[in-house]
């Protein structure tokens, strides 16, 4: 035992040879009592020097390694595991270890993912702009009708705007047409229409009518 | 020759999935890297838990170690990292993060607070202190001055075997000798 504890003691100031070295090692990790000696060994190094902790936990390398073990049994479960008993190169920016395999390998997958997706979505486009562009596969002639009817619906409208009769007159070329003789307010209240309803047809979404609930004059 | 031998061989151990030089590693470097988290961060208690966070990392990186620094450089930039790192992340929670009079009883810190900086842990870390140096003070005056040349200076075998005017494997049996009789006062305190 004293051979051994001789060897630690001059393994712990760094003259070993390599041979030495993992012999020593072999033997402080089979015997839990040589590795508290080593312990101890360092410790009092550090307390000659001034280095110990005010606060020591002695504790804190077992702590670390049951911390270290539930890891390792959570990756085991999950099935993350990757190699046999390391995890390395998480991608912390507190590491300056470099490129990563491991980072690599996990993000190869969502990489896929993320071009899967990209081409889902183009594909989602492209279909929505040949219906649009489409129209759902109506003829000129079936728009035209739709148009024609609601625009008769609209000019059958009657609307009240401040005691202002309001009538429909397609004849005249104009959708509106108001009784008592004023030319702007009519040709404004057309062209507010006209903006309702011709040029909704182009944007879905947008219901082609327009409602007047009252109407200023001065306006 | 041989300078960190010892801890190349055990990153090699580890590796290769031996935790057990992993826990060999923590304990050679636990101190240092508290007292370097010190330098961060005043509070003990988050020193441990930022070492603890360090120490882990370090694990889970330790398969790009290749070998290019020291490792205690390695993991000193870690265990630097994460300090920085805790106190910009605090700095962000205490901004917007407040705890009440009456909820401060069950804030999480305070477990952790009795765990590390107990009054017992206190008195043990002074109860080292002053069996180590009284044991030093009791040993023979040949192993004294080698332990202290060792460890106080960092003067190599040689060099003290010069000092001391005496073979290289006699200074090696007195620094193991004021070791193991410093250990034997030691031992009772961490048992």
């Amino acid at each position: 035992m004293t051979e051994q504890q001789d060897k630690i003691s001059y393994l712990l100031d760094e003259f070993s040879d390599g041979a030495h070295c993992r012999s020593v090692l072999d033997e402080v990790e089979s015997d839990v009592n040589l590795k508290y000696k080593m312990r101890r060994y360092q410790m009092i190094g550090e307390v000659i020097r001034h280095e110990l902790p005010v606060h020591i936990n002695t504790n804190f390398s077992a702590n670390i390694m049951a911390q270290i073990d539930q890891i390792e049994n959570a990756a085991d479960l999950s099935g993350n595991r990757t190699s046999n008993k390391i995890e390395p190169g998480l991608n912390d920016s507190s590491l300056n270890n470099g490129r990563s395999i491991w980072t690599w390998s996990m993000m190869k997958p969502l990489a896929g993912m993320a071009v899967a997706a990209s081409v889902a979505v183009l594909a989602v486009t492209l279909w929505q702009f040949s219906y649009l562009g489409n129209n759902s596969g109506k003829t000129s002639e079936q728009i035209v009708g739709v148009d024609q009817k609601r625009n008769d619906f609209l000019a059958n409208v009657p609307v009240q705007a401040n005691a202002v009769t309001v009538s429909s007159s397609v004849d005249s070329g104009l959708r509106w047409k108001i009784n008592n003789n004023t030319p702007a307010l009519q040709q404004k209240l057309n062209a507010y229409l006209v903006n309702h309803t011709e040029y909704s047809n182009s944007m879905q979404g947008l219901i082609p009518q327009a409602r007047v609930a009252g109407f200023d004059a001065q306006k | 020759m041989g300078t960190n031998l010892l801890d190349a061989e055990l990153v090699k151990r580890v590796q290769a999935g031996d935790k057990a030089a992993f826990d060999i590693l923590v304990q050679k470097y636990q101190h240092k890297v508290v007292n370097l988290i010190a330098r961060f961060v005043s509070d003990q208690t988050e020193c441990y838990d930022i070492a603890q966070d360090a120490f882990i990392k370090a694990y889970r990186a330790i398969g790009n170690f290749r070998g290019d620094s020291q490792f205690y450089t390695w993991l000193y930039r870690i265990a630097a990292n994460t300090a920085k790192n805790h106190l910009a992340s605090r700095a962000r929670k205490s901004s917007n993060y407040t705890v009440d009079v009456e909820d401060a009883e069950h804030f999480e810190g305070e477990s952790r607070l009795k765990e590390y900086t107990t009054p017992e842990n206190l008195l043990l870390s002074e109860e080292i202190e002053r069996t180590v140096f009284q044991a030093i003070k009791d040993l023979p005056d040949d192993l004294k001055s080698a332990i202290t040349l060792r460890e106080i200076e960092g003067l190599s075998y040689e060099e003290i075997a010069e000092v001391m005017d005496c073979p290289i494997g006699t200074v090696r049996s007195r620094i193991f000798r004021a070791r193991d009789a410093i250990d034997k006062e030691l031992r009772p305190l961490l048992e």
